[in-house]
């Protein structure tokens, strides 16, 4: 007995290892989403040619605005987005799967974009402000997407995204005082300037290369095609 | 596949310090299983992963080398320290050639822990929590193994 007693203990850790990663790696499914609705739209005609909007360059945003990857990749991606709109929420791992495929080659860019039909988009997009000005805008950017079912129905979200903010080890006094500056505002302001410039008036409303992405192309599949001709084009330049 | 190379080579003839070392290094593999596994879970159900200490997981672990051929490599971590966690295991019970494949495992784990390190300080520059305690895990439980092996060589 005491010889097969490793062999018994190993099997049993890879029981539970195997049995966790099956059971709680499930995706998170998230109504409303770009993918299903253009998924649908597709299967209603035919699929679309990948092509994207006129170069539309607009006034600028918020500075810095929050990005992610190196300024000089090929392509340059920007999301006008709002905290409580369920296709951005579905987006949000769309994109995130694109920077894990493309990595270096994409240049991330996200503009608060509140609309005025969501009770807590503001209190949202300043949450994330807020963190940003403590460095963490893509923690709780993050977390305020996937947990977008837990605070939308709440009747004070305040509370809820201190609690993130704790999370992420900021300094929640500062967070509480900074999501209500005026810095936090102005930035929302010079965004929401931004989104007009560009005639952005839905979200999520996606730019490739200062090229408007129509929203159903929003899916990883067709996206990947729209990313793909940017590199293309940029290859041959 | 492990189990059925060692089982031919067992031997039971080891020191009981030598043992407990190795019980020290399952200890220490399992709690890289964990952190491994973690993040193979964050990856896959597409999860963000909070970062209270260092404040970089969203950069480190969604760019482009989080991923290896499609695969994750908090998976491939997850790997590894399954198998540095069965070696150990029976390394403690007595299984030599475990404890002989375990040296070239556990240095190979330092040096790729070495690279991904180089790649959170010098490439992405941002550090994510959860990897530094995996390279932590590693290179303790490369020390663990090399006393073992010292012990009992």
């Amino acid at each position: 007995m005491k010889r097969l007693l490793p062999f018994i203990i190993i099997l049993g850790v890879l029981g539970v290892a195997v049995g966790a990663v099956v059971y709680m790696s499930r995706p998170k499914t998230v109504g409303n989403s770009p993918a299903s609705a253009a998924n649908s739209t597709a299967q209603a005609r035919p699929s679309p040619a990948p092509t994207l909007g006129p170069v539309k360059t607009g006034v600028p945003g918020a500075d810095p605005p929050h990005t992610l990857g190196p300024a000089t990749a090929p392509v340059r991606i920007e999301e006008f987005g709002d905290f409580e709109c369920p296709p951005c929420g579905a987006f949000h791992p769309i994109l995130k799967q694109m920077r894990q495929e493309y990595g270096d080659k994409l240049f991330i860019t996200f503009r608060e974009n509140p609309l005025p039909i969501h009770d807590h988009a503001i209190p949202a997009a300043s949450a994330a402000e807020a963190a940003g000005m403590q460095g963490k805008f893509w923690e709780m950017h993050a977390l305020i997407f996937e947990h977008q079912n837990d605070w939308k129905l709440a009747f004070d979200v305040r509370p809820i995204f201190e609690g993130y903010a704790k999370q992420i080890g900021l300094d929640v006094e500062r967070f509480k005082h900074d999501s209500t500056s005026d810095r936090v505002e102005q930035r929302i302001f010079l965004d929401g300037k931004r989104a007009r410039s560009l005639g952005v008036n839905s979200t999520p409303t996606v730019f490739i290369n200062d090229r408007e992405v129509p929203f159903q192309l929003l899916p990883p599949e067709t996206l990947r095609v729209l990313i793909d001709n940017e590199l293309r084009a940029a290859s041959q330049k | 596949m492990i189990g059925i190379f060692v089982v031919s080579v067992e031997n039971t003839d080891f020191r009981t310090t030598t043992k407990w070392i190795y019980v020290v290094a399952t200890v220490l593999a399992l709690v890289g299983l964990t952190d491994a596994l973690y993040l193979t879970i964050q990856h896959l159900s597409g999860s963000s992963v909070p970062c209270s200490v260092t404040g970089g997981c969203e950069e480190v672990l969604t760019s482009s080398y989080a991923v290896l051929a499609g695969i994750p490599l908090a998976g491939i971590g997850a790997a590894a320290y399954f198998s540095a966690f069965s070696l150990s295991i029976l390394a403690a019970f007595g299984y030599r050639s475990a404890a002989k494949l375990l040296l070239p495992l556990v240095g190979t784990m330092v040096l790729v822990s070495v690279w991904l390190f180089y790649l959170q300080a010098a490439v992405i520059r941002a550090f994510c929590q959860f990897c530094l305690l995996s390279a932590g895990i590693t290179i303790a439980l490369a020390i663990v193994v090399f006393l073992a092996w010292k012990k009992g060589s």
